[in-house]
């Protein structure tokens, strides 16, 4: 069991600058986590929940307003935060149990226990006997529980799910989703799904973050007091839904997608400054 | 003797029955590798005419007859032998000598942005200048030995290694960087874990371009300044007016150009099998 | 280190090339026994306006460019007629395509003693021999871009129930446009390049590469470096004017399909 994270977002506030104009993507975000949670933030596109997700895991820096991991500040990444995308982002040229391996290349710990990681967690996500396939081989949801096994083998304090299902056909979808809800259940890792199907954001969250658009604010925040696991049928599963639902009858506007191209700092990363 | 309405009686499939193999026969006829032989077969049949019936004058076209025998006199000498194992050594040596040098910059000018800015320039620059441009003034230089020839052949190695190299650095997909940094990667991870391992299909494209471009210069500069090796049987034979050698050369050209690909192909397959289907 | 950081980014390309200069410049003054191979940058240019003066220089250009255009018009256009044939029909494919990646294998340059006995060794040999270089890549890549347009396009044109001239002119030909393009680029490379060796086996008429051999035979350092040098900025001018052309046609596509 890996020790769950608390998070607290204070008056965060996050903007793009494209070419002279400033681009306000996040105002006022306030959300307090706590260990153990599980967050569906819903919104439709251009509210800037996959940002909110990026400054939270650190691959955004440069903020306003307070972003703390049990009290301390984030600063860039770290392996107590771990994230799976919505691309799997698997290394080709790995094995299944390399892949996962990646999580692991930074940790202390001895290579036996490193072994014995990476087989606990293949396990968790069902992929026994698949240890040594290549990606390529792997059809879109198990590349994807691939992709989980390895954002958690390093045992962060919270994960992070950027739309982790939406490039998958919807049976898989449900699968995984109901899998992912077993290995929350049996972890206790704090959880954050950024998602625009609302049916998911019920079906996992114990508690769902509405976001609306330009710039991107929380609406509300609904309590799920649902037990788990969820019947996707009951009447108060629906009633919540359709609860969410009405959220978003009011900005039924089209968005206007502002296509923020921004600098891809990658290739700096490991350039040699001489 | 049965007549011959007993004979149009018969189905189709008892006229043949004597015959076992006509499924295997018909199938084999209507395949794939039967047409691509009706083109070539029409050429040969074109070629025999044309020789019989004098249509050209033997120096231009000589009888298959003819270049058969060349073919086996040359072999059987060991002279094809000998020049064919001079020109595959140096075009192997400076292959490797090119590829290796193109390796090796093209990895400096990616990974450093500083060699960038003061080599890449120049390189494109050089690159501009097709390799036996390069060869009058290597003749001065060096004189008319093996030296000329492997630098050549180096030259004409070095520069798609050296480009596809630096490019594949270049491009690798920012998403693969972006998991390195959730898991803390530093320099040396990323370049071993991420950047290396997704620019090796381009580098190896490169080597591939490289090889035939090596052959290329190889086969020119036999042609202008050698004294044995394929090229120079080429020559050799061209200004004798044999025109049956230059064939013989010419056939042996191509086929180790073909089998140079080939293994460097069956190397790619051992090594990248997980690239074809992936990338 | 640090000095190379020093110089500010604009200068830094031309670190380099004045690196070289002044080495070569100084090795003139400085060296005991100066190689005969040698020659000052000064002469290099008393050359360059010799053989302007004379003439010399512009017929050697006219020349190659004159056989570079008609080869590439020749062998462009019959490998792009050829692709595209191989590439819409299967039957001729198979007819035709194992005979051709066969003869594709030869190297480029074994094929210049044949042309010459076949053609002779004036400007028409030369001629042939730059189509075929010409031929090759434009077939390839023709047959590619043929190959490969979406069929998801052209069940589209099923659908809306298109000419047969129609699907190839609207749909056909500009979704192939960008390999054909490729396939173009690499016929100027190589015609070029097979130019300058036909010169060298066969030379008689003016070409810049004819003007190197001249210059090798009778030791004319400072003449081969001008005429590489010229060489290298028709490449130049080459690369620059097909990236030009590139632009143009396919800017729907964002990014440069042109590799060596």
């Amino acid at each position: 069991m890996s020790k769950a994270g608390h998070l607290n977002l204070n008056h965060l506030y996050k903007s793009f600058h494209v070419k002279d104009k400033t681009l306000s993507v996040l105002e006022d975000i306030n959300l307090s986590i706590n260990p153990g949670d599980f967050i569906s933030i819903v919104g439709s596109s251009g509210c800037g929940k996959s940002t909110l997700l990026r400054l939270i895991v650190g691959l955004e820096e440069d903020y306003q307003g307070d972003l703390l991991l049990n009290g301390q500040p984030i600063v860039g990444t770290s392996l107590d935060r771990g994230i799976v995308f919505q691309e799997h982002r698997l290394s080709p040229w790995l094995i299944v149990e390399k892949n996962i391996g990646l999580g692991l290349v930074n940790s202390k710990i001895s290579d036996a226990e490193k072994a014995s990681l990476i087989r606990e967690h293949i396990e968790l996500v069902g992929l026994t006997g698949f240890e040594t396939a290549y990606p390529h081989q792997l059809s879109g949801g198990m590349s994807q529980r691939v992709a989980i096994a390895r954002a958690l083998v390093n045992r962060p304090k919270v994960l992070l799910l950027d739309e982790p299902f939406g490039a998958l056909d919807a049976l898989t979808r449900s699968h995984l989703q109901q899998e992912l809800q077993k290995i929350w259940e049996k972890e206790g890792i704090t959880m954050i799904l950024v998602t625009h199907d609302v049916e998911e954001a019920v079906f996992l969250g114990n508690r769902i973050v509405v976001m609306e658009p330009r710039p991107g604010r929380i609406k509300k925040v609904i309590d799920v007091d649902l037990p788990y696991p969820r019947n996707r049928n009951s009447l108060a599963f629906n009633h919540l839904r359709e609860q969410v639902l009405a959220e978003f009858g009011e900005d039924a506007q089209g968005s206007d997608e502002t296509n923020v191209a921004l600098l891809e700092p990658g290739i700096d990363l490991w350039r040699f400054s001489w | 003797m049965t007549s011959l309405t007993d004979y149009a009686a018969k189905t189709s499939a008892e006229r043949w029955a004597w015959f076992p193999y006509k499924e295997q026969l018909w199938r084999a006829l209507r395949s794939d590798r039967a047409l691509s032989l009706i083109f070539p077969i029409a050429l040969i049949i074109l070629w025999f005419a044309a020789v019989e019936h004098q249509w050209l004058p033997e120096q231009i076209l000589p009888a298959p007859s003819l270049m058969l025998a060349t073919a086996s006199d040359v072999i059987s000498t060991g002279e094809l032998f000998y020049h064919t194992s001079i020109s595959v050594q140096r075009v192997i040596l400076g292959f490797l000598l090119g590829a290796f040098i193109g390796l090796v910059f093209g990895v400096f000018i990616g990974l450093s942005r500083l060699a960038e800015e003061y080599l890449y320039p120049t390189f494109k620059l050089f690159v501009q200048v097709p390799s036996l441009a390069w060869l009058p003034m290597l003749m001065m230089l060096v004189g008319l030995e093996e030296a000329l020839k492997i630098i050549l052949i180096a030259k004409s190695a070095f520069v798609p290694v050296a480009m596809n190299t630096f490019n594949g650095l270049r491009a690798v997909s920012n998403r693969y960087i972006e998991v390195a940094k959730v898991f803390n990667f530093n320099r040396y991870q990323l370049l071993r874990y991420v950047v290396f391992p997704s620019s090796f299909p381009p580098i190896w494209n490169g080597v591939r371009f490289g090889l035939t471009h090596a052959w290329l210069a190889l086969v020119g500069v036999e042609l202008l300044a050698s004294t044995e090796g394929l090229g120079y049987l080429i020559v050799w034979g061209r200004q004798l007016f044999q025109m049956d050698l230059v064939f013989v050369a010419v056939v042996v050209v191509g086929t180790i150009g073909y089998l140079l690909d080939k293994l460097l192909n069956h190397i790619e397959l051992k090594v990248l099998h997980w690239r074809r289907d992936s990338f | 280190m640090k000095i190379l950081t020093a110089i500010p980014k604009p200068l830094r390309a031309w670190v380099l090339p004045v690196l070289l200069l002044i080495t070569w410049s100084v090795y003139g003054h400085v060296a005991d026994n100066l190689s005969p191979a040698y020659v000052s940058i000064l002469s290099v240019f008393e050359r360059a306006y010799l053989l302007l003066a004379s003439n010399e220089l512009q017929l050697a250009l006219e020349g190659s460019l004159t056989r570079l255009i008609k080869g590439l018009a020749i062998g462009a256009f019959i490998g792009f007629v050829v692709g595209g044939l191989l590439g819409a029909s299967r039957l001729l494919d198979k007819l035709f395509g194992p005979s051709f990646n066969t003869l594709k294998q030869i190297s480029l340059f074994a094929w210049i003693p044949l042309m010459s006995i076949w053609f002779g060794m004036g400007d028409t040999g030369k001629v042939v021999f730059l189509a075929m270089a010409a031929f090759f890549p434009m077939v390839v890549n023709t047959y590619e871009g043929v190959r490969s347009v979406p069929r998801e396009l052209l069940e589209v044109a099923r659908v809306t129930r298109l000419s047969r001239w129609q699907v190839i002119r609207l749909i056909v030909l500009p979704s192939a446009v960008p390999s054909i393009f490729t396939g173009f680029y690499l016929s100027i490379i190589y015609a070029w390049l097979a130019g300058i060796g036909a010169e060298y086996f066969l030379s008689s008429s003016p070409g810049v590469g004819t003007l190197l051999i001249d210059a090798q035979e009778h030791f004319l350092m400072d003449q081969i470096i001008v005429g590489v040098t010229v060489i290298g900025l028709v490449g130049l001018a080459l690369n620059a004017s097909a990236g030009r052309l590139e632009k143009s046609l396919l800017n729907w596509r964002g990014k440069s399909t042109a590799t060596y």
